[in-house]
């Protein structure tokens, strides 16, 4: 039973960096209707900018994670406004050959940026340590991750659901033509979603700097996984987003636990399952 | 092109060839404008340094080998590729490499699971890779031994030095009873695993095996593996993720206190110099209490000779950066196909294969001896318990247990190893 809870409590925090990525996945997708692949390749700048500026620059940690967020905010910016926006009226097609693109080039820019050597910064000494949970040390760090989580879905839903942008913004994603004619700033307004979609994937990138890795091709395997999550709870939906992470990260820290040989397909498994039982997904409109 | 195509662009390559190059190459003795190594490894993703020292040590090979003459009078080029760790990407790669670009040999190659894609496929290329860091016993004990597979050759020590020489270590610790696993999600998780329990209960039929827990490539997150298998109360841990993938596994394993509750941690290839960069500071801090193990497939501090310490100087010099061990297998290969073919007379496989026959050749990792059963290169590595030596400016690998390498080499004829979970 305690080992139960103890792993219950593992899959959480790993649930919670999956909600991080599939969350701006999904409302990019819900705004924009753009799948964004590159989406993955933001949460490794993310991870890379904190590592730069914490790591290497010395800042302290939860600036490093600021700084990191404005720094891939204004990347994703650059994307929408430089390359996105020409591509909304033309087929899907050529979306997932631009972010295709993407990955492609921001996974060279890090290497020839930072080099193909992994990098990992020291461990902030307020997140060292562990405390006892049934009997078994848990990491402070992983508690910290699901706060952090736990915060960004508090604040999404207020900011979706009470603010006045949140409103403007769901009623983009709604009718974007209906949108335009009552005088919303729709091109605005998307660039605002991308940036916010692409912070929130550096954030991801950016909490697990200190203890996960900044390397090539961890984006590559960040958006796997989100993609994934976001099927399960519905594109474009934030709360199916959500639920789906938990559900994802905590059954496949069980599945670690109970059925160590086919962990490997577990994410997988809970996919197929909710497709055939709910093709559009938990939480589809 | 085709051959007979080719052979028409020969005199005006030549010419070329005779105009640019300086007068030393102008008379190689088999007859080709340059001999050309293809080299492949990963080098991108969490284990991309390795490809990169392979590249790194491919080079510097090839630039002392040009600089002194070449090989009977040729000049080598080398030619590098990332094989991204996948073994579609590696076998492409192999292929283009040589009907492409022309390759008389390959080298390299990091992942078990790319170089068992690849090994078949040259028979049909017709020509030797010198793998330099693969490690399942298979490749050498089944394709080449087994099924006679001549134009696979090893360098680098296999899964023994992951497996067995762990046994070795900790056969004699009574106070280890209960090992459990965490391992990398592919053949070379699987055999080593499966070599150590193996080894380990011939001498250690009280030993237990209690848990494990499997890691893909590209495992971000580890916390749940660790508390899986903590969650059976192990007295130590086997660990085979490696590369960076080895230092977020260390330092997850920090965070929930394993090393307060366990005795002792065996890091497979932990001994190299990513992993030991990567663990510098916990080391300093004594954060591991003196119960992580490691190894390698050769350790820049060993063996202490003039060799090893010149090329580890010539190494620093070069690319500001200490060799791991894939920079000196591969380095080491160089020379190794440069004696083979100066004994051959010739770049032509078969000849290059029978000029291996017996050899015994120093390399900065120690003296490398051929054996014609397997074509597995026989040399000695130790291993330890990462360390602060104050002459590096990383952790290394102290306390060092060194065994002859007859005692932890299998040797034929070979009994299989399962390959499975």
């Amino acid at each position: 039973m305690e080992n139960a809870v103890y792993q219950g409590l593992v899959g959480l925090s790993l649930a919670m960096y999956l909600w991080l990525i599939s969350a701006g996945l999904t409302i990019i997708f819900g705004v924009l209707r753009i799948v964004n692949f590159a989406h993955g390749s933001l949460f490794m700048v993310g991870a890379y900018l904190a590592y730069t500026f914490y790591g290497v620059m010395g800042l302290p940690f939860a600036l490093a994670i600021l700084l990191s967020l404005l720094g891939t905010g204004a990347l994703g910016f650059v994307m929408e406004r430089g390359f996105l926006r020409r591509l909304y009226k033309v087929d899907e097609a050529y979306q997932l050959l631009l972010t295709f693109g993407f990955i492609l080039i921001l996974d060279d820019a890090v290497k020839l940026i930072w080099g193909g050597v992994f990098k990992i910064p020291p461990m902030p000494a307020f997140l060292d340590g562990s405390f006892n949970v049934v009997g078994r040390p848990y990491p402070v760090y992983n508690v910290f991750v699901i706060a952090v989580g736990l915060l960004v879905a508090l604040l999404l839903w207020l900011l979706f659901e009470k603010t006045w942008w949140g409103r403007i913004s769901r009623a983009t994603a709604a009718d974007r033509e209906m949108a335009s004619a009552i005088g919303i700033n729709v091109p605005r307004v998307f660039s605002g979603v991308f940036v916010a979609g692409a912070m929130l994937a550096a954030l991801g990138g950016a909490i697990g700097s200190p203890v996960r890795v900044a390397a090539p091709g961890i984006g590559a395997a960040m958006i796997i996984q989100a993609f994934i999550i976001t099927v399960i709870g519905g594109l474009g939906n934030l709360k199916g987003a959500f639920v789906a992470s938990l559900i994802v990260g905590v059954l496949s820290a069980y599945g670690t636990l109970y059925f160590p040989v086919f962990e490997l397909f577990f994410i997988f498994v809970i996919m197929a399952v909710v497709l055939l039982v709910r093709p559009e997904g938990l939480f589809a409109r | 092109m085709n051959a007979r195509r080719s052979v028409s662009y020969v005199p005006f390559l030549l010419l070329v060839l005779a105009f640019f190059c300086s007068p030393t190459y102008s008379q190689c003795k088999v007859g080709v404008p340059a001999i050309k190594v293809g080299a492949q490894g990963a080098a991108s993703g969490p284990h991309s340094d390795y490809g990169r020292q392979i590249e790194m040590g491919s080079i510097m090979a090839m630039e002392e080998i040009n600089a002194a003459g070449g090989i009977l009078g040729c000049k080598v080029e080398v030619r590098f590729m990332d094989d991204e760790n996948k073994a579609a990407t590696g076998v492409r790669n192999a292929r283009m490499l040589v009907t492409d670009w022309g390759a008389h040999f390959l080298v390299g190659t990091d992942s078990s699971g790319v170089a068992m894609a690849i090994a078949p496929v040259l028979a049909e290329l017709k020509r030797i890779e010198f793998f330099t860091h693969a490690a399942t016993h298979r490749l050498t004990e089944e394709l080449v031994a087994q099924k006679g597979m001549r134009e696979i050759v090893r360098v680098s020590v296999p899964v023994y030095q992951d497996a067995i020489i762990a046994a070795l270590i900790f056969k004699d610790r009574k106070d280890i009873k209960r090992w459990a696993n965490i391992g990398a999600d592919y053949e070379y998780g699987y055999v080593s695993w499966n070599l150590f329990k193996e080894t380990l209960k011939k001498f250690r039929p009280d030993v237990e095996f209690v848990g494990e827990a499997w890691a893909p490539f590209l495992t971000l997150d580890f916390s749940p593996h660790i508390s899986a298998v903590m969650a059976q109360k192990p007295d130590a841990i086997f660990a085979t993720p490696w590369a960076g993938e080895a230092v977020q596994l260390l330092r997850q394993a920090l965070l929930q206190g394993v090393f307060d509750n366990t005795q002792a941690w065996w890091q497979a290839m932990g001994g190299s110099v990513d992993v030991l960069e990567g663990i510098t500071n916990e080391v300093k801090a004594d954060r591991f209490k003196g119960k992580l193990w490691a190894t390698a497939r050769y350790i820049h501090n060993w063996p202490d000779t003039v060799e090893n310490k010149q090329f580890i100087e010539r190494f620093q010099k070069r690319w500001k950066r200490l060799p791991n061990y894939s920079a000196e297998t591969t380095y080491s290969a160089f020379f190794i196909m440069k004696a083979a073919v100066e004994k051959a007379g010739s770049v032509e496989t078969s000849r290059v294969i029978d000029a291996m026959k017996g050899m015994n050749i120093r390399n900065p990792g120690g003296v490398r001896v051929f054996r014609d059963a397997d074509h597995q290169f026989i040399y000695n590595v130790p291993a330890g318990r990462p360390v602060i030596d104050p002459r590096f400016p990383i952790a290394v690998l102290g306390d060092l247990k060194i065994f002859p390498a007859k005692d932890y080499y299998r040797h034929p004829p070979f009994t299989p190893v399962s390959a499975a979970k």
